[in-house]
């Protein structure tokens, strides 16, 4: 069997080669990427037939829980790196065109460690090794984010970093109580005596772990660094940002509330915010006239509802929620790859400077169009099984306060419906100039990889549904994930 | 009176964490909120490693025969601040070099001035 370690051990070691590979040039550092995240990849591939019955759990070093730390590879943890190395293979392959002038090689020892970063980050049962890999990631985004050091990348940069960082003191703030009441740090130890601590500062550690999370995860009062930093990164960047950084911050949230503290009486709360981020993020998109802040307030709303499911507490709404995960990955990373080209032929970020592009880029505009009908959820792409099985739960729990929900979750994809028509009218309006002028073949790819698995899932959900069910029954399956961790000793 | 010594450490801790953060909420320049979140973060590490610290305790030394668990320090907060110190600083050296070209962009620190990103 394949040692799940490698998964984290890949692009790391990938990301440490890339200086001295570049004493002999720094254009190897785009294929270093390439290959790294391909094979993560075909090793995701390979694990997923054994981890169906049984999470594999590996002791680094040896050490037995509750010592030491250990990686849980449960069919969750897995699908989010699967999620993870496609996108990063996907986006590495655009970047190859996309990304070359300027410090090419940094560039990608950045992306690979902020591909560790996540992979870490879904990967490990230690709550400070949780917090470790997840500043890696962050302080990665960072810098990837003012990578092009012009002055709206650097000020978005800024901005992130602040809020991030407070996020992230917070986070250490919770850790300290969390380690002063249980005495551990594993995650199934201090779950499985968490019922037993009795004092207020188990809710202000669960606080201080909400917030902090929740400024990556972009959760409403705590999203305003994420309209900038996701318009001025480069393109590629947008896309892994959007597609799967704050996903992970998301998961992070629910690892937390629903696995370590088991504060299932805060769902409520969570679902309520959930739908909250989506109606504000909705309705900021509706007037932006720049087309990356639109997609990133649209990010905004999809997390909301991703929120939602996952705090609706049944399995079928996590399981709609990972799908939901799956099926903006793939949209708004193919939109965001195709906007990157758009926005570079057009000249101009702004909406109304993009009439024409549906004659001059077809095939982009075209997969543009997929993804657009995709994230709004229109049958038979990817997006309408995700949010169907998300409706379908919300209603099945009888509630009347989710059925409110539900109904302005509605309201909010409306709201969606509207801004992106209005987005696609400018692209295929007519201007006369019939001139083809595509994207590079190396753009193209990765966008047409993409619309072709929206399609094909969207057309057979049962390729990935009956894997979600099973990673959704395992995340809520808490004594489960307590016993097979502390019971390996 | 024994309220403070007990908890000594832990009112100094919060009290930096809140300092920082009334820096970083009310300054105007960059470099004050940048050393505001190095307060905060010297903040959390007092309290991690108070979590674990221990009157006259000392190093866990296990070969030492006279040495009894009870008078151990844990040593976990004190590896845990290690951890912690290391990422301050990677934070707060990214955190100066975006300060520095963001100076070079608009020829101030003030953040109230460089607002060219509304929302």
């Amino acid at each position: 069997m394949v040692n799940p370690v490698l998964l984290i051990i890949i692009p790391l070691t990938g990301a440490f080669a890339i200086p001295l590979f570049g004493f002999i040039s720094k254009y190897i550092s785009k294929y270093i990427s390439l290959i790294s995240t391909l094979v993560m990849a075909v090793i995701v591939g390979s694990l997923i037939p054994k981890v169906i019955n049984n999470p594999i759990i590996v002791m680094i070093g040896g050490f037995k829980p509750p010592f030491g730390i250990n990686l849980v590879v449960s069919p969750l943890s897995l699908f989010f790196v699967g999620v993870i190395s496609l996108l990063g293979f996907l986006v590495s392959i655009y970047a190859i065109k996309y990304i070359d002038d300027g410090d090419i090689d940094k560039y990608h020892l950045l992306f690979l460690l902020f591909i560790t970063g996540a992979t870490g980050v879904v990967l490990t049962g230690d709550i400070f090794n949780l917090f470790v890999f997840f500043e890696i990631l962050c302080i990665s985004s960072y810098a990837l984010v003012a990578y092009n050091r012009d002055k709206d990348g650097v000020e978005a940069g800024i901005k992130y970093l602040i809020q991030g960082s407070v996020g992230s003191a917070f986070i250490l703030i919770g850790i300290a109580l969390l380690y002063g009441l249980c005495g551990s740090l594993n995650m199934a130890d201090i779950a499985s005596q968490i019922h037993s601590v009795n004092s207020p500062l188990l809710s202000l550690s669960l606080f201080l772990f909400l917030t902090g999370f929740g400024i990556e995860a972009a959760i409403f009062p705590l999203n305003g660094w994420l309209p900038d930093a996701h318009s001025s990164a480069p393109s590629t960047i947008s896309a892994v940002l959007s597609g799967f950084a704050i996903e992970i911050g998301l998961y992070a949230v629910l690892r937390i509330v629903c696995t370590v503290f088991g504060a299932t009486d805060i769902l409520h709360f969570l679902a309520g915010l959930g739908i909250f981020t989506l109606l504000i993020g909705e309705i900021s998109a509706f007037k932006q006239d720049d087309i990356k802040r639109l997609l990133a307030y649209s990010s905004i709303g999809q997390i909301g509802l991703i929120l939602f499911a996952f705090s609706l507490g049944s399995p079928e709404g996590v399981a709609g929620g990972l799908f939901h995960i799956l099926s903006h990955a793939l949209s708004k990373g193919l939109l965001f790859l195709a906007a990157g080209y758009m926005i570079y032929k057009a000249g101009s970020r702004e909406i109304g400077k993009m009439k024409g592009l549906g004659t001059r880029m077809p095939v982009t505009s075209f997969c543009f169009l997929i993804g657009v009908f995709s994230l709004v959820g229109l049958p038979p792409f990817i997006g309408f099984p995700g949010k169907f099985i998300i409706i379908k739960s919300a209603l099945s729990t009888n509630q009347g306060y989710f059925f409110v929900l539900v109904g302005a979750a509605l309201l909010g994809t409306v709201i969606e419906i509207s801004y992106f028509f209005k987005l696609l009218q400018n692209i295929f309006s007519k201007t006369g100039e019939d001139k083809v002028d595509e994207a590079p073949l190396s753009a193209l790819i990765p966008i047409i990889i993409m619309a072709l698995i929206i399609l094909a899932v969207g057309v057979y959900p049962e390729i990935v549904s009956r894997f979600l069910h099973l990673a959704s029954a395992n995340f809520m399956d808490r004594m489960g994930y307590i016993n097979n961790i502390l019971g390996a000793l | 009176m024994e309220f403070i010594e007990n908890y000594l450490y832990y009112i100094a801790s919060f009290g930096l964490i809140l300092i920082g953060l009334y820096i970083m909420l009310v300054k105007d320049n960059l470099i004050k909120i940048i050393i505001g979140l190095s307060i905060i973060d010297t903040g959390v590490n007092i309290l991690i490693i108070s979590m674990g610290y221990l009157k006259k305790g000392t190093a866990p030394i296990f070969s030492r025969e006279s040495l009894l668990p009870s008078r151990m320090v844990d040593p976990v907060p004190q590896a845990l601040v290690l951890t912690a110190i290391v990422i301050g600083v990677a934070i707060l050296a990214l955190a100066l070099t975006l300060a520095i070209v963001l100076y070079r962009h608009y020829g101030t620190l003030n953040v109230r001035k460089i607002r060219d990103l509304k929302w």
